[in-house]
């Protein structure tokens, strides 16, 4: 029998799905799994109970939250997709007064259809079984993921950071040699390190690691680097404003004048 | 042991000839700080300079990534997958890594010997280079700046050539076969290479025995002298990954899409991550980051019966490549209130 999946996308770019949908694989995929829902893929489809469900995208708006809730309801394991879905995105880089001013200047007093919201993780309104993370998510842990669910099993989720596979590929690291702001060090690996491959320093597209990302030691090295704050805070929220440890990691930094 | 010569106008076409051992491997400099070990198609590139690599030469024996086996879940077999590993010659090792290659050998040679690693030791000729240390050099306090085991040859520098120690069989079998290369040593050669080893001792910016750090650090565990270089580590395992001693793997199996295959894949890991002290059932032998920051420490300067030195040969490749500037030669110091330095 095979597996029930649904693949949704709530508020994003719909890379993840994307991606999903054009893996070298798709034709195995669709052999092996159930698809009951995959909006990319066919236009057919309602939400209805599956094995699991993939979540793409961040809930910006009333209606995803009632459609995440809805998903989730009818999955038996629930697995969020790529940067949005588990961190908020690069929308989740507004917040509070900063959110109300953008999105005066966006919208002005027009009267828009739906009820916005500030960019959030899904995690903030339903149980996540799994992460798949990304931006978007690579071919092979797509594969993983969905190989080890058909097993009975379930995937291991990468828990050390981007420099172990930049180390492994003997690419030069660009922070020591170069100065740049490279957040490799406290991002999720995944992606082979595919940007210090091309000597580009990462930006920490996949998302830090949850608990240990040390945002307080790797500023410190920046400040020593002459890097300033708004500068080093700039880049870390990019995709990483939704960690709630991060300001205050970064203002012990900052503020400590030695 | 046998001692032969080879001049500065003959060591390209040495090179050139060890290219018929098998593929050869040589540090070559790769951006503007780093060397690293690659093929060598042009002799010439070969960097004599180097002092170290950004990836240790374990890379050869043990790789970053390799496949175990092939499992065939339907039929509950699997298979170790052999590939077919063609010889091959690394030239330029300095002493320490030569001693680290001798330091896994103990960890995946004893009795039940990696069958992936041995099948590598045994197909790579290891021709040695001697060196000259920089400021983060110190294998002279862990007593590993100097190999009399481990290599089929070894190069010193002359000022006109090279004095060659020929350390195995297959090292005799490489000068054999090409006498018109090499010629006796002479007494100047013997001067000359006296002197080296001279100025070399005389080099090194740090004196003193490290034969008791493991019991002072296991005292000193709880010192605050750490509290503050654990705060400044990234956890990132940078130190592990470039040392040539550091032996910790992981394993993943990965199934086909269809379910019917899967295979097992091993790749480096590292203490300084998470999940190194994850096991069974939830419970983490080093939770913390303070615990995962002293793990390498304690490690590092445990005691290797098989050659009486710790596990750690001095090469300085954990401080220059820490990107936080974290200086482990410097924190044992601390520890242990050596202050002295020779040279400056
Ligand atoms: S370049 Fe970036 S990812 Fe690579 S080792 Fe250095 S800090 Fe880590
Ligand atoms: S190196 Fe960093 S920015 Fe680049 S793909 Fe990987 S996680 Fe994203
Ligand atoms: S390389 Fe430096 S920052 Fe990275 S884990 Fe090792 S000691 Fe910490
Ligand atoms: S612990 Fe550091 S100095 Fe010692 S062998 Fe490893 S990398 Fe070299
Ligand atoms: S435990 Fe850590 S220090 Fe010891 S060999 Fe493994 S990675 Fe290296």
């Amino acid at each position: 029998m095979s597996l029930k999946i649904g693949v949704h996308g709530l508020t994003s770019c719909y890379g993840c799905q994307l991606k999903m949908a054009s893996v070298k694989e798709i034709i195995n995929i669709a052999r092996n799994f159930d698809i009951k829902y995959w909006y990319m893929i066919s236009s057919k489809g309602e939400i209805e109970h599956v094995d699991i469900a993939f979540v793409e995208g961040s809930v910006t708006t009333k209606e995803d939250e009632r459609e995440l809730k809805i998903i989730r309801e009818n999955a038996d394991i629930l697995v969020a997709v790529g940067s949005c879905a588990i961190h908020g995105g690069v929308q989740g880089i507004l917040f509070g007064e900063e959110y109300e001013k953008a999105f005066k200047e966006v919208y002005g007093d027009k009267k828009i259809e739906y009820e916005a919201e500030i960019s959030h993780p899904i995690k903030n309104f339903v149980e996540v079984d799994y992460n798949l993370p990304g931006c978007p998510p690579e071919e092979d842990e797509i594969i993983y993921y969905l190989a080890t669910f058909a097993l009975g099993s379930y995937p291991e989720e990468k828990d050390y950071p981007v420099c172990s596979e930049c180390r492994r590929n003997g690419y030069p690291c660009v922070l020591i040699e170069k100065n740049d702001c490279c957040l490799g060090p406290l991002t999720v690996a995944g992606c082979n390190a595919r940007c210090l491959k091309y000597g580009i320093s990462c930006i920490g597209c996949r998302g830090a690691l949850e608990e240990i990302a040390w945002f307080d030691s790797l500023a410190k090295t920046f400040k020593e680097k002459n890097m300033g704050e708004e500068y080093v805070k700039s880049r870390m929220e990019i995709f990483g404003k939704q960690y709630e440890k991060m300001e205050e990691m970064l203002k012990k930094v900052f503020e400590n004048e030695d | 042991m046998r001692y032969v010569k080879i001049t500065n106008e003959k060591i390209y076409d040495f090179l050139e000839r060890l290219k018929n051992y098998g593929k050869l491997y040589a540090p070559v400099k790769i951006s503007d700080k780093f060397y690293d070990r690659k093929e060598i198609e042009d002799v010439r590139e070969i960097a004599f300079e180097y002092i170290r690599t950004l990836m240790p030469a374990k890379k050869y024996f043990v790789s970053p990534t390799e496949k175990m086996f092939e499992i065939d879940i339907e039929k509950g077999e699997y298979k170790e997958t052999l590939e077919n590993i063609e010889p091959f010659v690394i030239f330029g090792m300095h002493a320490c890594e030569i001693v680290g290659l001798r330091i896994l050998d103990g960890v995946y040679l004893d009795k039940y010997p990696d069958i992936y690693y041995k099948r590598k030791r045994d197909a790579g000729i290891i021709v040695g280079l001697s060196c000259l240390p920089d400021e983060y050099c110190f294998c002279n306090l862990t007593r590993t700046d100097f190999v009399d085991v481990g290599f089929d040859l070894f190069l010193h520098e002359l000022p006109d050539g090279y004095l060659v120690r020929v350390g195995s069989p297959n090292g005799h079998k490489i000068v054999d076969e090409n006498t018109d290369l090499f010629e006796e040593v002479d007494k100047n050669d013997i001067d000359a290479f006296r002197a080296f080893e001279e100025k070399r001792q005389e080099m090194f910016k740090w004196e003193g025995s490290f034969d008791n750090m493991r019991y002072i650090l296991e005292l000193t565990m709880e010192d605050e002298v750490w509290d503050e270089e654990v705060e400044k580590c990234f956890g990132c395992g940078n130190c592990t990954n470039t040392c040539p001693t550091c032996r910790c793997y992981d394993v993943q199996d990965i199934p086909d899409i269809d379910g019917k295959k899967a295979k097992r894949i091993r790749f480096w890991d590292s203490c300084q991550f998470r999940g190194h002290g994850l096991v069974a059932g939830g419970h983490n032998f080093r939770g913390t980051k303070r615990d995962r920051f002293l793990n390498r420490y304690i490690c590092k300067n445990a005691y290797f019966y098989g050659l009486g030195t710790s596990y750690c040969v001095g090469c300085g490749n954990c401080t220059y490549f820490c990107p936080a500037n974290i200086d482990y030669l410097k924190n044992l110091m601390k520890i242990r209130s050596m202050t002295e330095v020779k040279n400056g």
